[in-house]
């Protein structure tokens, strides 16, 4: 299957990308590394009458640490990030990004393409909303910065306008006395999630869990509450901080999971994977805030 | 770590639907400039337009992972990437890995796990798990199926392949070495029957003038080397007065034509071979690099390219030297670069049919050089099943030998 015929643009400034993308009046796309988006017009499920190729856009492969924060730029790609040592910064990285796909389509693939996709299985959108990052958009009005959490607005929908681009997303950089969770179940590795989970736990702070593949967005809740109770139900007991999780996360789960299911897996069983599977990452994200603290 | 490095970045452009784009890219090594709409596949250029069908192309949609190429360094989908993404990019596809007469070690360690079936999904995986190496050199065992999971066999035969993997990885605990096969070589395919090999690259000698195409013959082991002698019934002086004449030494040339003196020594020409059910009609350029009536010796490159994706170069050297009864030996060698679909052919098979275009070539000299004039028309080309034929009694008669 072949993508039908349509206008190629590939500006070298942002201003320019911005008009180039403003003057297709809402018939144009972004393109990134096009691993989303390739294979949706090569299906034709798709026909942008023009594609705005942003990789030779100067500033947009910006990767760095600023003011607490990690910034990484549209173009830049998630394999760069997978190995780049400054991305040690936001431990989350590190543990999401080897589910993306492949190797061969992080290659590509961008970290902020990923987000602005916004599929509701996929990693790391669910990332970006556990450690409330901000999502920064340019448009003809000029720069506008979204939390994540507010980002996605439903499956394969944000809160990008049709003439905005999403040229970073800036995450917190992990302090002393934090710790972080991710799993997930896919069928075979590099298919998207059943379930999955994200979770960051900061000592004397709060607890946040983001469940991904269960609902038509990331969904984000506090659960500082319930981790509280567990631990002291586990009185100090390691090995049972994540079973008593795993309970108490039930009615945590009912309220996040919203998913018929599909026919690689039921709404119940996604239901019980999530729980199971957010019991054991806030136990271990807990014990690594207080190691980290010690 | 490459990836970290930042490749070069393609430079700006706009182009309506449907409309041609120019891209530059460096693929095995050659530079090569394609046009293509933006709707065109990298998977579709390099096997439509550069004859390098060794990419597989399955889903088209990024899952099976057939198409998986080198891109600046790292595997990457040859669907998943409009070509006119890659502008300034370098491409490594399977044929760039190694030689047909010295395989990488990841192509030899499949070839003896037997880790390739039907092998529609070998040039994935050896792609892919060459990437896999070059940047994880220490993978664990236990981690290679997940690793390399990006490619799908649909003869399942994966245990062989993760063997054939590792295998390679425990022979090179160093690292993987090298792709075995990027030189500069000429690349043309079905598409435009046009030239795609940048002519002018950057770096090449200077004295070149800039309107000539250059030859320039890849480095390594030619696919077939011919080395032949054979005596014609005429002296040498008769013989160079054929050679001097370049007009009449093309028309003794099997197939050829001379159609266009470029200066300084270049002759643009047609040949036409015909092998079985494949017909070849290159089109191209030859150096008269050396010509030394004095020594005898003449040195001729050539460079052609078959609009059906076959590319062949060529260095060739003809001498001559006296013979009992005035006649003259004729010798020749040539070292023959094949890619593309000729490459098929099978080693021997397009020795043999070099050899007796060889033959073909040495009676027509042989001839013009007795009548004074050229052979009447052109030389016939080699006909297809008259060579065929000749090649396989010829190989049968030297396995009885
Ligand atoms: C076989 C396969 C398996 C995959 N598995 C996974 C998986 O497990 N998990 C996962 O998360 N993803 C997966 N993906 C999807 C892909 O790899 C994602 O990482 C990502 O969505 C692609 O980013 P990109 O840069 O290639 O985006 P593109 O494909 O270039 O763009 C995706 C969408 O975002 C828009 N867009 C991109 N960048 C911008 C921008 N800067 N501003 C505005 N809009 C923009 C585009 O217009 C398009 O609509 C898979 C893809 C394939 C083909
Ligand atoms: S053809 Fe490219 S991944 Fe299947
Ligand atoms: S060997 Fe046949 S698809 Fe793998």
């Amino acid at each position: 299957m072949k993508a039908a015929p349509f206008a190629y643009v590939r500006p070298s400034s942002l201003p320019e990308a911005v008009a180039e993308l403003g003057g297709t009046g809402g018939g144009g796309k972004v393109i990134a590394g096009g691993q989303s988006l390739t294979p949706v017009l090569a299906m034709r499920l798709a026909r942008p009458d023009t594609l705005i190729d942003i990789n030779a856009v100067d500033g947009l492969d910006r990767f760095a640490r600023r003011d607490g924060f990690l910034e990484i730029g549209a173009t830049v790609r998630q394999r760069r990030v997978e190995h780049d040592p400054a991305s040690a910064a936001v431990p989350l990285l590190g543990m999401a990004l080897p589910w993306v796909g492949h190797r061969e389509l992080r290659s590509r693939g961008t970290v902020c393409g990923s987000l602005a996709h916004a599929d509701p299985a996929a990693e790391l959108p669910a990332v970006a909303c556990c450690l409330a990052a901000e999502i920064v958009a340019t448009g003809p009005g000029g720069q506008r910065r979204i939390p994540a959490r507010e980002f996605f607005s439903g499956a394969m929908t944000t809160a990008l306008e049709p003439d905005e681009i999403l040229t970073a997303v800036r995450l917190p950089v992990a302090r002393a006395g934090e710790g972080f969770g991710f799993a997930e179940i896919a069928r075979r590795h590099g298919d998207f999630a059943l379930a999955g989970v994200v979770v960051a736990v900061r000592v004397g702070g709060e607890a946040v869990l983001t469940g991904f593949g269960v609902s038509d967005r990331p969904v984000t809740t506090d659960v500082s509450g319930v981790l509280d109770e567990a631990v002291r139900a586990a009185c100090g007991d390691r090995g049972r901080l994540a079973e008593e999780l795993g309970e108490r996360l039930a009615p945590v789960a009912d309220e996040l999971v919203d998913t018929e299911g599909d026919a690689h897996a039921s709404g119940d069983y996604r239901r019980r994977l999530f729980r199971v599977l957010a019991g054991r990452e806030l136990a271990k994200a807990y014990h690594r805030a207080h190691e980290e603290k010690a | 770590m490459t990836s970290s490095e930042a490749p070069n970045r393609p430079r700006p452009v706009r182009a309506g639907a449907g409309e041609p784009v120019e891209v530059r890219m460096t693929v095995n090594g050659t530079p090569v400039t394609v046009h293509v709409p933006a709707r065109v596949t990298l998977a579709d250029v390099l096997r439509d337009q550069l004859g390098l069908t060794g990419t597989h192309v399955g889903c088209e949609h990024g899952v099976c992972g057939m198409c998986t190429v080198l891109v600046d360094g790292e595997a990457a989908r040859a669907c998943l990437l409009f070509a006119v993404q890659l502008d300034q990019a370098e491409v490594v596809t399977v044929e760039g890995l190694g030689r047909p007469d010295e395989l990488h070690p990841l192509q030899e360690s499949f070839g003896r796990n037997h880790a390739l079936q039907c092998g529609f999904c070998t040039p994935g995986f050896l792609m892919s798990s060459y990437d896999l190496l070059t940047h994880q050199p220490g993978v664990r065992e236990q981690d290679l199926p997940q690793e390399l999971s990006g490619v799908i066999c649909r003869c399942t035969g994966y245990r062989n392949i993760v063997t054939a993997v590792r295998e390679a990885q425990q022979a090179h605990p160093g690292g993987i070495p090298a792709p075995g096969n990027c030189a500069r070589r000429a690349l043309a395919g079905r598409g435009t029957g046009r030239s795609v090999v940048d002519e002018e690259p950057t770096g090449a000698p200077a004295e070149q003038s800039a309107a000539k195409a250059e030859i320039v013959l890849p480095e390594g082991e030619p696919t077939i080397a011919v080395d032949v002698a054979t005596e014609v019934g005429v002296g040498q002086d008769q013989v160079w007065a054929v050679f001097d004449d370049v007009h009449r030494l093309a028309r003794c040339l099997p197939g050829a034509e001379l159609t266009e003196e470029l200066g300084e020594d270049y002759y643009a020409g047609r040949a036409r071979v015909s092998v079985g059910p494949i017909k070849l009609a290159f089109k191209g350029v030859a150096h008269i690099a050396e010509h030394d009536r004095a020594a005898r010796r003449m040195r001729v490159l050539a460079q052609g390219r078959d609009t059906g994706g076959a590319q062949t170069q060529a260095d060739i050297l003809l001498r001559t030297e006296p013979a009992a009864e005035g006649g003259t030996r004729l010798h020749a060698e040539a070292k023959v670069y094949l890619t593309g679909r000729i490459a098929q052919f099978g080693r021997a098979l397009a020795g043999d049919v070099s050899r007796h275009m060889f033959e073909q070539f040495a009676a027509a000299v042989s001839e013009t050089a007795t009548t004074g004039d050229a052979p009447q028309g052109r030389v016939k080309a080699p006909g297809a099943f008259r060579l065929l034929l000749r090649s396989l009694l010829g190989r049968l008669r030297r396995r009885s030998r």
